[in-house]
């Protein structure tokens, strides 16, 4: 009686989180919003869409990705064998498993009239299977240390779970002949744990074995002309399809930034989690968004994470609607101002030009705040001194050669910026030959705040027709990253003040 | 003659056929590579926010190369000036190298500086040869014209690239000429090509890119020759732009060095990826049988082809 109690119950949190995880793939938003997608557009054409591909020639398609990926998951076992036995000992048993022991009375019985083993080798066999296989799984997780590989509570929990379910099973089976009681109390953690998985399933990375497959076959068969409804729900159900799996973070072409920067957002696996929240509106702060906001920005766009990506998930194009998403709600982190723009700059026709120039012009603002300050002043004061500015700006060899800057102007003539421009004065606030002047005269406000800093090619002209060898554009470099510190501190300060309010 | 390939972020996905004909081109040539799936960022966008971060990521490629015991080549011009760049800082200053390595040794990685960091272009240049290359170039152009462009991270800061003159350059000329084409002087030649400001400042970007389309144009040139895939992308971007907008100026098509020398050597169109470029002709038409049709005003870059 209560086992079967606790079986319903185990049923129904499973049923209503699969229900509320499915619903949120239609009612959530990821990158631009388009007010003209409702949910019932959503479902309507989800459901038109799976339709046409099920009659349609595409139907081989997915087939063919249905047995080639998502069963015999070939595109797993050409990256990394390892995982892939660990995948296939993990999924072969626990099919076994399932059909023929959790659902025993149903199929089995009803087959076989007289199904019964005193010890059940199959079931001995699947179940160490499915042992070995965690056992790969935890030896790559807390002994292999892979750099980077994160381990989260969740993967740890997952872990956990399925441990208890196997080795409490192995040990009911052995202890059944020899011992009842022994057998009843390992009866009950079993079931106990099968139900805290049920019910913990949709929760959890466990989801992966419905939202995986689907990931994969709906990336077989959508493109450039499915509709953007689908669009939009496969991205947030391919959220639930991330296993957690880290091989994008070891593939990442700026994984590296992230022992620096010490922001885990910049590693795509550890993006991904908290990307998730941040769709369902669960609160990530202002510090988590920055966050976020600095790891999407700090992409190469080198799709190598996509390739891997044994989920399948099209994380080529998530990133790009996501970055849209975080630079669209808040000011623009600087790194919008580097060449890690360039691929936005390629796609800039997908979306309106206030939405693509807005980001960009709000970071320009915020880390040009300061020449504002220098020039409201009628007369831009000389001074005062500011030595201690001067001592930050060399943080590496060659800085200090501003010192032997004659104001030729040479820098300036050269450059094909300040050639652009009739006024260019206007457009840059300051050419560059002055801002080596301003760092000079220690003129913290006039060097760090001009346009010119962010408005640079980094061609290195100036630098090369220097009559004095001043490392004019190494200099701007640093400029530009003591700038960014002088930004962040003062919008840490900002943040701090207004969460006092 | 061996090197590790650095390929970098964007080759791969948005310029494949870079990749392509320079494989073909090397194979032919003699010239052994080695890949190394582990070599990440140059560091070079990086460089505006963080200084240190971007040491790291260049410094973890030349670690790498390090290990592997070979001389690095690479394609991409920023690439290139990333990763010199930071060898500079190292060598000058070792208290930066030692805490680079620092953090290396976690990945077990150490940089000492040993190997030389080179761009495919140096390497045709000088280590192979102009005299070798012509050689090779059983097929060479007869009347076909480009406009050279240097592409700024590989020439300048000179101290640091160690590439070529930086005022009066001369290798990638060298290399045009000896397809048998005539590499046109032209004003504009040694100017930034606008990328480094796409998704930055548009404007800026795209107005520096049509000044050298039409500068190249008025020296006679009929395409532009790149190697790196910055410069070919500002390139192919700016005419899509310009096409759109009804822009009317001139415009110039770019083709990557590689692909322009393969066809000298004579080596088959696929094999040098001349159909994976994104040329506006291509993009509007279906490309065209190689042949020089009468009437038509604008040449295409699948078009170039070595005339016998
Ligand atoms: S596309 Fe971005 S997130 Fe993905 S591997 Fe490249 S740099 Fe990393
Ligand atoms: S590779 Fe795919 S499944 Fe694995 S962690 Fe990254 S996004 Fe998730
Ligand atoms: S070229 Fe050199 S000396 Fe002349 S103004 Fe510029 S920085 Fe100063
Ligand atoms: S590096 Fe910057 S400041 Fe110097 S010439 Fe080029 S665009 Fe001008």
């Amino acid at each position: 009686m209560v086992y079967t109690m606790l079986l319903y119950l185990a049923l129904v949190v499973f049923g209503i989180g699969l229900l509320f995880k499915v619903a949120g793939w239609f009612r959530f938003n990821i990158g631009i919003y388009d007010p003209s997608l409702t949910v019932s557009v959503r479902i309507r054409a989800a459901i038109q869409g799976i339709l046409s591909v099920i009659f349609s020639p595409k139907l081989a398609t997915l087939i063919k990705v249905l047995v080639a990926d998502v069963l015999f998951q070939n595109h797993l076992r050409r990256q990394d064998t390892l995982r892939w036995v660990m995948h296939m000992l993990i999924f072969a048993g626990f099919t076994f498993l399932f059909f023929m022991h959790a659902l025993d009375k149903i199929i089995i019985t009803s087959l076989f009239e007289k199904y019964y083993l005193a010890l059940n080798p199959f079931l001995l066999v699947s179940g160490s299977m499915v042992l070995a296989g965690i056992a790969i799984a935890a030896y790559r997780r807390f002994i292999l240390k892979v750099p980077r590989l994160k381990t989260n509570a969740m993967d740890a929990y997952v872990l956990i779970i399925l441990a208890v379910i196997l080795i409490s099973g192995i040990a009911m089976e052995l202890t059944k002949l020899s011992s009842y009681e022994h057998y009843q109390i390992f009866w009950d953690i079993h079931f106990l744990a099968c139900m805290v998985g049920l019910a913990y399933l949709p929760f959890s990375k466990f989801l992966h074995v419905f939202t995986t497959p689907l990931s994969l076959l709906a990336n077989a068969v959508m493109d450039a002309n499915s509709h953007p409804a689908n669009v939009k729900t496969r991205q947030i159900m391919e959220l639930d399809a991330c296993l957690h799996c880290t091989n994008c973070s070891k593939r990442c072409s700026v994984a590296a930034a992230s022992d620096i920067i010490g922001n885990s957002n910049i590693l795509p696996s550890e993006r991904i989690a908290v990307l998730k929240e941040y769709v369902a509106y669960k609160e990530i702060g202002a510090r988590g968004f920055a966050a976020l906001q600095e790891g999407i920005s700090l992409c190469t766009n080198c799709d190598r994470c996509t390739v891997i990506c044994p989920a399948g998930i099209n994380l080529r194009d998530l990133w790009f609607n996501a970055r849209e998403e975080v630079l669209q709600r808040e000011h623009a982190a600087p790194l919008v101002l580097t060449p890690f723009s360039f691929y936005r700059g390629l796609k800039r026709q997908e979306m309106t030009s206030d939405q693509y120039k807005q980001p960009l012009s709000n970071a320009v603002k915020d880390l040009t705040a300061p020449f504002e300050r220098f020039s409201t002043g009628e007369v831009v004061p000389l001074g005062p001194q500011n030595s201690e500015f001067k001592k930050t700006a060399v943080l590496s060899g060659g800085t200090v050669t501003y010192a032997y800057c004659f104001t030729c102007e040479n820098c300036s003539t050269v450059c094909p910026v300040v050639g652009n421009y009739e006024a260019p004065q206007q457009a840059l606030d300051l050419l560059p030959h002055q801002i080596i002047r301003s760092l000079g005269f220690g003129l913290k406000d006039a060097a760090l705040g001009a346009r010119m800093l962010w408005y640079c090619l980094t061609c290195y002209q100036c630098q090369e027709h220097c009559p004095q060898g001043v490392k004019v554009t190494d200099i701007f470099y640093e400029l530009k990253n003591l700038a960014v510190v002088e930004a962040n501190q003062s919008s840490a300060q900002n943040g701090s003040e207004s969460a006092a309010r | 003659m061996k090197f590790a390939l650095f390929i970098g972020c964007n080759i791969p996905v948005r310029v494949p056929q870079y990749e392509l004909s320079a494989r073909t081109v090397l194979a032919r040539l003699g010239i052994e590579i080695e890949d190394n799936p582990e070599f990440k960022c140059c560091g070079n966008p990086i460089r505006n926010i963080d200084q240190n971060t971007f040491l790291l990521m260049a410094a973890r490629n030349l670690a790498l190369a390090e290990k592997q015991g070979l001389d690095l080549m690479v394609l991409c011009m920023c690439c290139f000036g990333s990763l010199k760049k930071a060898a500079h800082v190292m060598r000058q200053l070792p208290s930066i190298r030692e805490e680079m390595n620092g953090l290396l040794a976690k990945e077990g990685l150490h940089y000492s500086g040993k190997f030389a960091v080179k761009h495919l272009l140096s390497v045709l240049h000088h280590d192979l040869g102009i005299d070798a290359l012509k050689e090779k170039c059983t097929k060479p152009f007869k009347t076909l014209k480009m406009a050279t462009h240097y592409g700024c991270h590989a020439l300048r800061p000179s101290d640091v690239t160690e590439f070529d003159n930086p005022v009066a350059p001369s290798i990638f000329d060298d290399l045009v000429t000896a397809t048998g084409a005539k590499s046109v002087e032209w004003p504009l030649k040694l100017e930034c090509c606008g990328a480094p400001l796409l998704g930055v400042n548009d404007d800026l970007s795209v107005e520096l890119t049509r000044k050298k389309f039409a500068d190249g144009r008025r020296a006679g040139g009929e395409y532009l020759c790149v190697a790196c895939p910055y410069c070919h992308m500002q390139f192919d971007k700016v005419r899509q732009i310009m096409v759109s907008g009804q822009d009317t100026a001139p415009r110039m098509d770019s083709i990557v060095y590689p692909q322009l020398l393969g066809l000298a050597m004579g080596l088959e169109r696929d094999a040098l990826g001349m159909t994976l470029d994104i040329k506006e002709e291509v993009v509007a038409e279906p490309p065209a049988k190689p042949k020089k049709t009468a009437g038509r005003t604008k040449a295409s870059a699948t078009d170039v082809q070595p005339q016998e």
